[in-house]
């Protein structure tokens, strides 16, 4: 089928058509979302900035809950030995991710001039690797579970 | 939906992510196909069925027995 969207699906079948549920459903809760708010906002007059992130807040963490929970992303690993070796793989990629946001960070913008930027800083840096490593990791546990009771 | 995808990869010595591979599948499709928990795509049938040299009617056809 010719769209667009099909840039963005996995080519795998099953993934494409589990993620085309994910994005319908994401989609439907935003309408949904947006429809109360109207109505919300006839009894309380809400801040225009809220309004418009709520339906994207909600839309983001639904698709992403789903995927993650699915157990799709990581197809091929069933076994003890590519779960560990995922596993490694996962941290190396976030670790250099955040060592290369870190130095262009400081590159681009500076070194922090005082002690609240610096926390801002690593804050943010800390924040952003573990709850990136916490959803991969959830992702590839469920996987590694979902492939083993395929074998 | 039943099928023999499994017994007609095992007679061949396939693994299901040689199966995968020649059939731009993912090792969990071939997975959840051999067990009856996705229905694949008519495409996705007859690139499985010529990869085990089987016919459609072989893997996936349900004959009640008497």
């Amino acid at each position: 089928m010719k769209s667009w969207l099909a840039f963005f699906i996995p080519s795998d079948e099953y993934k494409e058509k589990r993620m085309l549920y994910f994005l319908s459903e994401g989609a439907i809760l935003l309408l949904l979302s947006l429809v109360v708010m109207v109505i919300c906002n006839q009894f309380y007059p809400m801040n225009t900035g809220l309004a418009l992130l709520i339906p994207i807040a909600i839309f983001l963490f639904y698709v992403m809950g789903r995927y993650i929970l699915s157990g799709i992303e990581y197809t091929d690993i069933a076994t003890e030995t590519a779960y560990k070796k995922e596993i490694k793989r996962i941290l190396n990629k976030i670790g250099g991710i955040v060592v290369i946001y870190a130095l262009l960070y400081l590159l681009i913008v500076g070194f922090p001039a005082n002690n609240t930027e610096w926390i801002d800083f690593i804050g943010l840096l800390l924040v952003v690797g573990v709850l990136w490593f916490f959803t991969s990791f959830i992702s590839l546990k469920r996987s590694y579970k979902k492939n083993r009771e395929l074998l | 939906m039943k099928n023999n995808v499994k017994l007609a990869r095992v007679s061949l010595s396939l693994t299901q992510e040689q199966l995968a591979t020649r059939v731009a599948a993912t090792r969990q499709t071939i997975g959840l196909i051999e067990k009856g928990e996705y229905n694949p795509s008519l495409q996705l049938c007859i690139a499985i069925a010529k990869e085990l040299n089987k016919t459609l009617d072989e893997l996936f056809w349900e004959v009640e027995n008497k």
